[in-house]
Parts: C-alpha cells; sequence; structure tokens
C-alpha cells in the first residue's frame, strides 16, 4: 500500500514525520459522505436531464402538471449538476487532497481527542446543511419559489444555507494550508487554496446582489454572467486542475517538466477567469467595453487553457500505466475536454460567430461540456483514486468502472457534438430573418431527438457509477461486520 | 508566494480585477441610471409596470420563462437579425430594465425574444389561449402548456367574460369553461408591458421602423 499513498508532499527535508493513516482517518467520513451524496444527486440530476431533453421533442411529455413543466424541470437539472453533484464533489476532493498534500490530518495533531471528534461532527454536520439546502431549493423551484435568476434560483433562505455550510466545510481547507508540514506549497495547494477562498465571495456577492437584496436590473446582466463564468472558472475548474496537478504525475510515473508554466498560467487563469462569463453579454445591454472585454477574455482563456494542457499533457507516460489507472484516463480526458472548451469558447466570442449561435444549442454544447468534461472527468478521477485509499482497500468493481467510463464519454462525445451541431444549424437559420421562428424549431428536432439519446446514456452512467460506490461502500459495511459473527 | 498570507494577497489582487470590473462598476454606474422623462404626455421612459404586471414578474420567475426565452434585442455591431426579424425597434439597453425586479436577459432562445413582446402581441385573449394551449394558436410549436394556470369550472348562471374562446379538442365540456387565475392574468398584463419601443438618449427609434 505504501507506493499507491497518492497524493503526498515532497518531503525533501525528511525531518517530518507524516502518518498517512492518520490523516485518512480523519478525513474518511466527511469525504465519503460529500462524494456518496454528490454522486446521487448526479443521478437525479442525469434523470432530469433526460426528461427535460424528452420534453423538448414531445411537449406535452408529463404536461399539465405545474411542478413537472420544462421552466422548473430544466433550472433544477442545472443546478443539482452545480451544486447537487460538482460542487459537493469538489468540496470532499479539496478536503481530501488538501490533507494529503499538506501532510497533516484534519483538525491538526491532536485529531484523535476531543477536539478532532468536536472538528469532524462540525465538518459532517456541515455536509448534511450542505445537502439539505440543495434537496430544499430544488424543492423550492419545483414548488415554485424559484427566484428566476439563472444558476441562482434557490431562494434565497436556501442559498444562505449553502453558503454557510461551505464555510464551515471551506475553512478547514484554508486552515490545513496555513498549518501545513511540508515546505515549499505545490501548485495543487494554490489552486485549491484560490478555489475555497473564491466560492464564498462569488456565490455571496452574487447571491447578495441578485437574490437576498435585488440591485437595480438594469446592473444585473453583467453581475448575473460574472457569475456564471466565475463559478465554473474560478470554482469548480481551480479544483479539477488541483486534481490533475496533484495525482497525475504520480499516476504517470513522471513529474512536471516546468514548474514555472504552472506558477504563470496559474495566476493567468486566475486574471481571466473572471471576465470568462462576459460572451453571454455578447452585444447585449451593457456598455461596448464590456462587450469588447467579453470578446478578448474568451479569446485570451485559449493561452492559460494551452499552457496548462502543454505542462500536464507533456509528462512522460506510458500507454501502459495509463491503460492501467482509470483515474489517469479520467484525468486526461478531462485536459483534453478543458482544450475543447477554451477553444469553443474562443469561438464563441468571435462578435460574427457570437451574434449568430449565442441563443442556441451552442452556448448550451459549452457550458455542458465545462461541467460533464473539463470540472465532472477530474472529480470522477479523484473519486476512483481517494476511495481505495480511503477505505484501505480495493473496491471498485472492474467491470463497473470500465462501462462507466466508455458510456461517460460516449456520452459526453454525443451530447457535446449533437448541441455543437444543432446550434451552428439553428444559428445560420437564426440570422437569416427570412426564415420563420417556428421552421427554424423544426430544423433542430433531429438534434433533440437524439440528445435524448445522448442523456439517456448519461444517466446509464450515473446509475453504473452509482452501483458501483453502492457497491464499495456495502463492501464495507459487510466486511465490517462479518468478523463479529 | 508560499505563505497564506502572501498568497491569499495575490489571490485576493487578482480576482479584484474583475470584480471591479464587472460586479462594482455595473453596481455603481448601471444601477444608478434613472428614468428619462416623455416630452409628450409628462410620464417617463421606461414607463412604470402596473400592479398586475409587478406581480406577473414574479409567475414568469417561478414558471421558468427564463429557461426558453430571452429579453434582449443585441446591438446592430453584433447582428442586425433581431432587429431584422421584429424582435424590436432598437437594440436594448441597460436602462431599459431599470423598471423590472430582475433582468431575465436570458442565454437559450427556445423560444422567441420577448422584450417586446407587449407591441407584438398586443392581444390579451391571444396571449391567455396560447398560454393554455401554445398549438392552438401556434402550429409546431414546442412551448409546454401552462393549463395549471387556468381552472375548468361548470358555467353558473351566466357564461364568465374571462372565458377563453377555445374550440377543437381544447373546448371544455358541454356547461363547463376555462377561466385564467389570477396567476395568468398576472403574467400576461406583464407580457403586454414588455415594450422597448419608446426612445431613450442612448438608444433612439427609426422613425420610419415598424414592428412587423
Amino acid at each position: 500500500m505504501s507506493d499507491h499513498t497518492l497524493p503526498h508532499h515532497d518531503d525533501k527535508s525528511g525531518h517530518l514525520h507524516v502518518d498517512i493513516k492518520a490523516i485518512d482517518a480523519s478525513v474518511r467520513l466527511p469525504v465519503i459522505i460529500l462524494f456518496g451524496n454528490a454522486i446521487h444527486w448526479l443521478v437525479i440530476a442525469s434523470l432530469l436531464s433526460l426528461i427535460v431533453s424528452v420534453k423538448l421533442i414531445a411537449p406535452g411529455f408529463l404536461g399539465g402538471v405545474s411542478f413537472l413543466t420544462y421552466g422548473r424541470l430544466a433550472p433544477m437539472a442545472r443546478d443539482l449538476m452545480l451544486y447537487g453533484w460538482a460542487s459537493q464533489a469538489a468540496l470532499g476532493t479539496g478536503i481530501w487532497l488538501m490533507a494529503r498534500l499538506c501532510g497533516r490530518p484534519l483538525g491538526g495533531e491532536h485529531s484523535g481527542g476531543f477536539g478532532g471528534e468536536l472538528l469532524r461532527t462540525l465538518v459532517i454536520s456541515a455536509t448534511v446543511l450542505w445537502n439539505l439546502a440543495v434537496l430544499l431549493g430544488t424543492l423550492a423551484i419545483l414548488a415554485g419559489y424559484s427566484s428566476g435568476v439563472e444558476w441562482l434560483e434557490y431562494p434565497s433562505w436556501a442559498s444562505a444555507m449553502l453558503l454557510l455550510s461551505f464555510l464551515l466545510i471551506g475553512i478547514w481547507a484554508v486552515l490545513l494550508f496555513d498549518r501545513r508540514g511540508t515546505g515549499r506549497a505545490v501548485v495543487a495547494q494554490w489552486y485549491l487554496v484560490a478555489a475555497f477562498c473564491w466560492f464564498p465571495w462569488v456565490y455571496g456577492t452574487a447571491n447578495l446582489l441578485l437574490v437576498w437584496k435585488p440591485i437595480q436590473a438594469s446592473a444585473q446582466g453583467p453581475i448575473q454572467s460574472w457569475y456564471c463564468g466565475s463559478l465554473l472558472a474560478l470554482w469548480l475548474l481551480p479544483v479539477a486542475l488541483a486534481s490533475a496537478y496533484a495525482l497525475l504525475p504520480r499516476l504517470l510515473g513522471s513529474h512536471l517538466n516546468r514548474r514555472n508554466l504552472a506558477t504563470l498560467s496559474f495566476w493567468m487563469l486566475l486574471l481571466l477567469g473572471g471576465w470568462n462569463g462576459m460572451d453571454r453579454l455578447i452585444g447585449g445591454p451593457v456598455p461596448a467595453w464590456m462587450t469588447s472585454a467579453g470578446v478578448v477574455a474568451g479569446v485570451l482563456f485559449l493561452i492559460p487553457v494551452f499552457m496548462i494542457s502543454m505542462n500536464l499533457l507533456g509528462m512522460d507516460r506510458k500507454e501502459a500505466i495509463v491503460a492501467g489507472s482509470i483515474s489517469a484516463r479520467f484525468l486526461l480526458m478531462g485536459l483534453y475536454a478543458l482544450i475543447c472548451v477554451g477553444s469553443i469558447g474562443a469561438l464563441a466570442s468571435l462578435p460574427s460567430v457570437s451574434g449568430a449561435v449565442r441563443f442556441t444549442a451552442f452556448t448550451e454544447a459549452k457550458t455542458q461540456l465545462w461541467i460533464l468534461g473539463a470540472i465532472s472527468l477530474p472529480l470522477f478521477a479523484v473519486l476512483y483514486e481517494s476511495f481505495p485509499q480511503l477505505l484501505g482497500r480495493d473496491c471498485w468493481s472492474p467491470v463497473l468502472t470500465g462501462r462507466h467510463y466508455i458510456l461517460t464519454l460516449v456520452g459526453i462525445a454525443m451530447l457535446i457534438s449533437l448541441l455543437l451541431l444543432g446550434g451552428l444549424f439553428t444559428g445560420i437559420a437564426l440570422a437569416d430573418p427570412t426564415v420563420s421562428f417556428l421552421n427554424i424549431t423544426s430544423y433542430s428536432y433531429p438534434f433533440h431527438l437524439m440528445e435524448c439519446v445522448a442523456q439517456l446514456l448519461l444517466l446509464i452512467a450515473a446509475l453504473i457509477l452509482g452501483a458501483n460506490i453502492t457497491r464499495a461502500l456495502a463492501g464495507d459495511y459487510l466486511l465490517n461486520k462479518q468478523p463479529r459473527k | 508566494m508560499h505563505r497564506l498570507t502572501t498568497l491569499l494577497s495575490g489571490i485576493f489582487l487578482v480576482f479584484l480585477t474583475s470584480w471591479l470590473g464587472l460586479v462594482a462598476y455595473p453596481a455603481l454606474h448601471l444601477g444608478r441610471l434613472t428614468p428619462v422623462p416623455d416630452p409628450d404626455n409628462g410620464g417617463s421612459f421606461p414607463p412604470t409596470y402596473g400592479g398586475q404586471a409587478i406581480a406577473g414578474q414574479r409567475v414568469y420567475a417561478t414558471e421558468g420563462c427564463i429557461s426558453c426565452h430571452s429579453q434582449q434585442v443585441r446591438q446592430s455591431s453584433v447582428t442586425t437579425s433581431d432587429v431584422d426579424r421584429g424582435w424590436g425597434l432598437r437594440p436594448s439597453v441597460a436602462r431599459d430594465y431599470l423598471r423590472d425586479s430582475t433582468a431575465f436577459l436570458g442565454s437559450r432562445r427556445l423560444g422567441q425574444d420577448l422584450s417586446n413582446v407587449g407591441v407584438r402581441r398586443p392581444d390579451a385573449k391571444w396571449h391567455l389561449i396560447h398560454l393554455y394551449h401554445p398549438s392552438a394558436v401556434c402550429e409546431g410549436s414546442v412551448m409546454p402548456c401552462f393549463s395549471h394556470l387556468f381552472l375548468i369550472r361548470k358555467i353558473q348562471g351566466q357564461p364568465s367574460d374571462e372565458a377563453l374562446n377555445l374550440t377543437g379538442d381544447d373546448a371544455p365540456k358541454e356547461g363547463y369553461e376555462v377561466v385564467p387565475t389570477a396567476e395568468a392574468k398576472n403574467l400576461v398584463a406583464y407580457l403586454l408591458a414588455l415594450r422597448h419601443d419608446y426612445p431613450l438618449p442612448e438608444a433612439p427609434v427609426k422613425k420610419n421602423g415598424a414592428a412587423k
């Protein structure tokens, strides 16, 4: 087990004793709870996404019931994907990686004592609060209490709960860094600190100005776009990148060639990430300089994306090692997805392209590739890597794992290409005012039809992952019980 | 760089750039825009919403209309198709939204843009039937039915003035009528109030432009 304790810090000084077992024991329960809940939200979100896409080809499907209309289910699915799945898995990832990279158990050296117990109880209560907030927020949208702000549909009390819960969990990731036992901080740690500082800022500001105490609506557009861009590029993506920087070199048995490149790309990503959402407002009711900033940021975002990819994909790797490690494969695919996201984003930021495709499925393709590809794939990698170490045994079924990988990739590739193509066709048609709107709706029918198949594949993939993790955890339960009998 | 405080200050400063540009600037500048006087009748542009329309905004939000409908006519430097399609006489500007509680700018057009739907479709009866069963007045529409915003009830004495004039399969049973709830009426009042057809200093309306 000793050469499989990924990731751990570079302890070159040698005078520090790091007890990996104690670290894992201190974070085991919170991380398992966070990932376990994240996956059940992923399954529900995938199911809702499937229903939503069926509704586009058969508007009467599940019709006539207020809480099953497209306008309520679509935001529910999106928010569950963002807060139920991605953000929660990112929290789990952050805590595990941070504890490991810093060489400190959660709750400090005396984690076995009363203080450690108290802290763990607090963190676990916070995870319960997070899931309660997601559940109640989702039900509120269903019952017709949505705030009507895209991606921030949860009513103010639910978003306040979410923020509070984040602060209770996230503060420990930052404190772990402060008390780290290892000297030189690695890039992965920077990304984690940045991400954990940003989420409260981004989520707090956006909720305050758009939901809790809405500012005059003429100012809301840029803030909303800033929120969407920042949530992806400054909270979820840094966590995904932290896992790539922390895990990939060791999984591949290699090392980063250029640390400077990692440093530079880190700061560039941070600088541009906040502007990244402005492509949602190109040509919109904002001052002209914001449109220009959106175009520039969309194109420039390619630079950190390429630097990060060169950095991580440029490592020596043996195909046999990659083939043998599910986490390495998920991480590499996540990086390829990031390159695609950057390229699609740059293309969609060009004013002529944006003019045609901004309100079509093309934009949706980019958002989906962000969430399902660049963010979710690395999170899956962390899940597959962390659980065997936390549980102390090989817990995954190889068959289920393999099928989850294949179905996820096929589903994402199919969904994204359909959305891109469909968006392109409708975009070209929309740009021609002689083509009637209803005509355009009928063009997109075949694309919507095939999207249902892609969503079905993704649902099956999520269910397989759910079965895999249930099996892993149930196995734990059975193993614990057996000796007693 | 490896101390927490140094890292945090770096992160804070870098992050401040987008926050200043996209949150503080809009809040201080766009958030303080004021209406301009209407020279003809002493009112102001954009006009205020009536009570029903204000309540209708909540229905628009909770029903998630923004999932499929945008409310913005884009600048002609990016595309002219929004104006050419008859979705507005002029591009939308920030000042157009200052009477709204939430700016429903939207990001997807699975349905048509609604920033000027009140100009395009001024008939409340049409909107009610369209909400009750979209394909009844819009063949091929993928918009879902919002029939839960209506009541089907037994006619007591005289039929209600508000009853929808439905034909074919949509028509209720003999002796029954379909009437809109307060929510449906509020939503329609809001839709009818959606009209960016007045001139603003930063967005003049061309004289011979007419909604198609």
